[in-house]
């Protein structure tokens, strides 16, 4: 049977080879990638068949599927069409109930070792996971049974890097990352509530075109979006520096676009790339518009107090402390601890005085006695 | 066992068949059907299968946070709950926003609704009723000729749908078909010829590119979409037209921006996705009368879109408000949020328990015990489920009931409000539908009504985009450019303790959230949300929900192949990660936390 | 010099200690001197600049090309971090090559009944059991287990400092790479360890507090020079 390629597709929607040429090197900036991977991107959009991705949906809100259709480049239609092939994804495929479970064992059998395996939200582990059971069974039966064969697994957004909001404190449902139950496959963190569109489809196209994982940091991210707080390329970053805040929502400052860090922003701790690839192409990002960031791509953010709050709860001191509170409630208590010791203090020397009338080896020798 | 309730018969004895997953929808659901020897479908369950438990977690937090938690209920209609959520703690602390912030609301509300029904309409529902593999043998130049004959939308030439129809056959040829693997292709329910078949293919494709374009709105005001960000007290975004530092706040590029925009989808929604609608429509005027389920009866909406700040009275409301029972569409009643004998919420069928058992609760009193137990004529096991028994509990959604009823929420339901309430925005459109197709206006209680309904809805919401624009641009020149109201910012100028409610009409029905605020903290806080109205499953009377009244007497022409089931559950757009997302761990003890 | 079995002492300064009948005893060598007020300068600086990085002043108005304030607050808390880090790695070299003093802060002989039993007559002193100290030329064992915990504190504040310096100059830098690893200790969200760094400030501050009152204190009551010892490294008795 013969395989469409990507540089099929685009010649038969009359794009030239100068044009597909173009878009290769296009590409390449995009990625970060200098001139000479060119020819490689243009050989694997020319030659490979497109492969196939499973994506699956535990405990989630969708975010990141709708978040993956937002895509301005490459277009969702052209990256579901052409560069890979979504052979199961239940929000938007055909099939439902028994035709939509074949795909499964056909895409797992047929495609062994070379399948990915995408996984927005996470599994719950408590009630013997019965707590998110598409088809009957528990989700994270499904997740290793389909994740066995696959050549990587990309996890979508906050929900599988983390845990995100089903995980937050109390985590009712022990929802848990994929990579706390998949540990023998490289795992591709892509975090985010959700991700940046155009993140997600440079990192699953980043794959299929070079075909190997993106580098990844210390915490399992691609380095080349995560690699990067957005407070180092925030463009409000020279008023952080001035000393120039939004003091108060809808004040001078927010009007002039001060930095938000007194309004909570999470800019200077949040690794993602949407001071610089921005959202929705390249529209806007919190921070332009006004909000700071709630550090949404961040392990746990939504257990670090308030999302007004720079300083931060410790959750530990029990869920409304912070480091200032706890600073001052000390720092007060031994204040007034040390005028009290002083007094104290001042009242025996004076009484000492007295009694050292005698000798004070003397005393000395009572009481050792 | 056979019983009679809401005027259907219902009859388990015939052969089952489940369909899970229940694919194109939000989350996970699972449907259960008996047939009769004619495949009529006699008795239908359907399970929410999945639960997350944010109300819980909701707990002690600060209630300013409250709109990102429960943004993050659902991605799809994502932003419609975070408003609730505002509106809920402003109504709890007595804030008043400015008008231009309730003007911003309603423009990122209006971009959900007509991103929401779009993307739903071609992305997760088209697929029912439009053949892919036959669009392979349509005519491209007479497709060319049909499509002029619906609109002036310019992708329409010969040559457009050739080229696309050529991509498409490449497509199919290299054998990796990808999300329409495995599709129903060649089922006897579709009924479109091929031309049609291509042209919808071809907006499909289209609509794919166009819906995000239309979220930008969000990201303009909100920063960024899926789950733009909001304010308690009004807008985040400052409005600066005039100053030094305008590149930093809402400018005139951006409000340019807007109104492109804006025009954008209402050429959209006038140009492709009405005439798309009626053009598929009159090839299926039989699901005008399939699938109405509880629409003719029992309908509910809570109303949306204040058109006066800070007032959700019906007068401000463009959105109506109100609810019907019993079929009498001549008395619509006012529905308060309030009253603890309204909104009910039960669990005799949901794995849940109550203290007192069969006795509703209002969300501001509710309970939630999670209690994971089968029905003792299940099939399978706990953790291989392969039948479930319907008499005993069966779905993770509870089953909220309106003075006792069962009820229909969503477009539907509130354009058959509107339209009784001889609204002309809503009344006009509707019968120049109904005429334009031919069929009477009891075709609005099927599972087509649902899908025009929303159709019908978008493009309101459309032009309202415009009307709210409008009188943004007004209260700018006026000099108005305040966007927040900060006076009760601080939690120390919060009383001990308050409660309030919020609501909005979601793209998918009324949702309602209500908070208890006590010591600047959220002591309980409970959503009851549209997917909980129309997936709701029985009561302890028997009382069926929207999705399973709506799959009633349908007759399947393949029962192998659940087309007809797909068409009239995703008529209701389902949004399973809303309905279940409140949970407790088993044993805990829980109080004043509520499921729904 | 030999570790004495006896930690402290109640009358004459015992000749091995190069008493003999006279009141005062080298203690602090000049090293030590200077490093100590060193570090108090800059952790003076990092308390009250790093105050302000997590709560700023008040905004500026104008052109953000004509300020630095933040940027100034922050090149003073990152050279004060310096000079403690530089210091401290300094200090350890002097506890080496320096006297039995200098070793005083980072080596606690818990497993010494003598030195808990020292250590208990000190708490009952300050609480006021007992009538007088007993006299140490170096650091009573209750100052000395404080000044073990500041030590602690400090490599604590230097690792997380360090730690978060680095994600400012980016995840290639020095110190991300030596330091970046305290980010994944506490769970990969920076925002903890910022939350941890600034707890470590309040304990600085507290130690600061009591140090500091506890100095003037013995100097006053416990009849031993306090603050003129580290101006002049001898300590001097005063029975």
């Amino acid at each position: 049977m013969q395989m469409e390629s990507f540089y099929d597709v685009m010649r038969s929607q009359g794009v030239s080879r100068r044009s597909f040429l173009k878009f290769c090197s296009l590409t390449a900036t995009s990625m970060g990638l200098g001139a000479g991977f060119v020819p490689q991107i243009a050989h694997a959009l020319e030659n490979q068949p497109r492969t196939p991705v499973i994506w699956l949906h535990g405990l989630e809100c969708t975010c990141c599927s709708e978040s993956f259709i937002r895509s301005a480049h490459p277009l969702a239609k052209d990256a579901i069409l052409s560069m890979i092939s979504l052979d199961y994804d239940d929000t938007i495929m055909a099939a439902a109930g028994h035709q939509a479970e074949a795909i499964l064992d056909e895409i797992t059998t047929k495609y062994k070792g070379n399948y990915i395996v995408a996984v927005e939200g996470n599994p719950p582990l408590n009630e013997d996971g019965m707590f998110c059971m598409p088809g009957g069974e528990p989700f994270v039966e499904k997740l290793k049974r389909v994740s066995k064969d696959a050549s990587a697994i990309i996890a979508w957004g906050a929900c599988a890097s983390w845990g995100c909001v089903q995980a937050a404190k109390p985590n009712p449902t022990r929802a848990t990352p994929v990579a706390d139950v998949i540990t023998d496959k490289p795992i591709i963190k892509v975090p985010g509530c959700p991700p940046i569109p155009e993140v997600m489809a440079a990192v699953i196209t980043y794959m299929v075109t070079f075909g190997r994982i993106p580098p990844l940091d210390r915490q399992g991210r691609p380095k080349m979006f995560y690699g990067q707080r957005i407070h180092d390329k925030c463009y409000r970053r020279p008023h952080f520096d001035a000393g120039q805040f939004v003091e108060d929502w809808d004040d001078e400052g927010a009007r002039k676009g001060y930095c938000l860090y007194k309004m909570g922003c999470k800019g200077p701790t949040t690794y993602n790339a949407c001071s610089t690839v921005r959202w929705n192409d390249g529209v806007s990002f919190p921070i332009q518009s006004g909000h700071g960031c709630i550090g949404c791509s961040e392990n746990g953010f939504w257990d670090k107090g308030s999302f007004y709050d720079r300083v931060v709860d410790i959750n530990q001191f029990g869920i409304e402390s912070n480091a200032d509170k706890i600073g001052l409630t000390v720092a007060g208590a031994a204040g007034a601890a040390i005028v009290a010791h002083a007094a104290v203090s001042a009242i025996k020397s004076t009484a000492l005085k007295r009694q050292d009338l005698k000798s004070l080896n003397d005393v000395q020798r009572e009481e050792t006695r | 066992m056979s019983y009679q309730t809401q005027g259907f018969n219902i009859d388990n004895s015939g052969r089952r068949v489940v369909v899970d997953p229940v694919t194109r929808i939000e989350g996970h659901l699972r449907c259960e059907v008996n047939l009769d020897g004619n495949n009529v479908i006699t008795n239908a369950v359907s399970t929410g299968t999945m639960w997350r438990g944010l109300e819980v977690i909701l707990k002690g937090r600060d209630p300013r946070d409250a709109w990102a938690f429960t943004e993050r209920i659902c991605g799809v209609c994502t932003g419609t709950h975070a408003l609730t959520s505002v509106r809920a703690v402003e109504d709890a602390l007595g804030i008043k926003i400015p008008d231009n912030a309730n003007i911003i609301r309603n423009l990122m509300q209006g971009t959900l609704w007509v991103h929401d029904h779009l993307v739903h309409f071609y992305h997760l529902h088209a697929l029912d009723w439009v053949d892919v593999v036959s669009a392979l043998s349509a005519d491209p130049k007479r497709t060319s000729e049909l499509a002029q004959s619906l609109s002036n939308w310019p992708m329409s030439s010969p040559g457009y749908f050739r080229d696309l129809q050529s991509r498409l056959k490449r497509f199919v040829d290299s054998g990796q078909l990808g999300p329409f693997r495995n599709g129903y292709w060649g089922h006897p329910a579709y009924k479109l010829p091929p031309e049609a078949n291509l042209m919808a293919v071809a907006h499909y494709l289209e609509a794919l590119d166009f819906q995000k374009e239309i979220v930008k709105i969000h990201t303009i005001f909100g920063g960024k979409n899926p789950h733009p960000n909001w304010l308690v007290g009004g807008m985040p975004c400052a409005i600066n037209v005039d100053d030094v530092g305008a590149v930093g706040a809402i400018n005139m590029e951006r409000l340019n921006l807007v109104s492109k925009i804006i025009d954008d989808i209402i050429t959209f929604c006038d140009q492709v996705y009405l005439p798309d609608v009626i053009a598929i429509a009159s090839f299926y005027k039989d699901w005008g009368a399939i699938g109405g389920g509880l629409s003719s009866q029992s309908v509910l909406s809570y109303g949306d879109f204040p058109d006066r700040a800070n007032d959700y009275s019906a007068s401000s409301l463009l959105v109506p408000t109100g609810a019907v029972i019993n079929g009498n569409f001549k008395e619509i009643m006012p529905v308060n949020l309030r009253d603890p004998e309204e909104i009910q919420e039960f669990v005799p069928h949901s794995w849940y328990s109550y203290p007192e058992g069969a006795k509703g609760l209002h969300p501001f009193d509710g309970v939630t015990q999670p209690h994971f137990e089968l029905g003792k004529d299940f099939k399978g096991r706990k953790t291989k489920i392969e039948q479930l028994d319907e008499a005993g509990k069966y779905s993770w959604i509870k089953a909220p009931r309106w003075r006792g009823h069962a009820m229909e929420v969503g477009p539907l339901a509130r354009y058959l409000i509107g339209y009784h309430q001889n609204r002309p925005d809503i009344k006009e459109p509707v019968d120049a539908l109904l005429g334009k197709l031919n069929v009477p206006v009891t075709a609005l209680f099927s599972t087509l009504g649902r899908t025009a309904a929303r159709c019908l809805e978008a493009q309101w919401a459309a032009h309202k985009m415009r009307y709210f624009f409008d009188k943004l641009i007004a209260n700018i020149k006026n000099g108005d450019t305040a966007t927040a109201n900060v006076d009760r910012w601080e939690p120390r100028t919060w009383p001990a303790e308050v409660k309030g409610v919020g609501f909005t009409e979601a793209p998918r029905g009324a949702l309602g959230h209500w908070v208890k605020i006590k010591n600047t903290r959220i002591d309980s806080y409970q959503c009851v949300v549209p997917t909980t109205w129309n997936g709701s499953p029985r009561d302890e009377q028997g009382q069926i929900g929207a999705f399973e009244a709506s799959l009633m007497n349908t007759r399947m022409a393949k029962p192998e192949e659940p087309l007809e089931i797909l068409r009239t559950i995703h008529s209701f757009d389902p949004c399973l990660a809303c309905s279940t997302h409140v949970l407790s761990p088993a044993g805990e003890e829980l109080v004043n936390v509520k499921v729904c | 010099m030999k570790p004495l079995k006896t930690y402290g002492f109640d009358n004459d300064i015992p000749a091995e200690l190069g008493g003999r009948r006279t009141t005062a005893v080298y203690v602090y060598q000049a090293p030590v001197r200077i490093w100590h007020w060193l570090t108090a300068i800059s952790v003076m600086v990092l308390a009250i600049t790093g105050f302000f990085i997590g709560k700023p002043l008040p905004t500026l108005s104008g052109e953000a090309s004509a300020h630095f304030l933040m940027g100034y607050i922050r090149f003073a808390h990152f050279a004060a971090a310096y000079v403690l880090a530089v210091g401290l790695i300094f200090r350890i070299y002097w506890a080496i090559v320096g006297n039995a003093y200098s070793r005083e802060l980072f080596i606690v002989p818990v497993w010494d009944p003598q030195w808990w039993r020292e250590f208990f007559y000190e708490v009952r002193w300050y609480m006021f059991m007992v009538r007088y100290p007993k006299k140490y030329v170096g650091h009573n064992p209750v100052g000395q287990f404080a000044m073990f915990c500041f030590f602690l504190c400090a490599v604590g504040m230097i690792l997380s400092g360090f730690a978060l310096y680095g994600e400012g100059l980016g995840e290639q830098s020095w110190a991300y790479r030596m330091f970046g690893w305290v980010i994944s200790l506490v769970g990969g969200n920076s925002m903890t360890l910022h939350g941890l760094h600034r707890l470590g400030m309040w304990f600085t501050i507290l130690f600061v507090m009591l140090h500091i009152y506890a100095a003037i204190r013995e100097d006053i009551m416990s009849k031993q020079s306090m603050i003129s010892t580290m101006v002049s490294g001898f300590r001097m008795f005063k029975s």
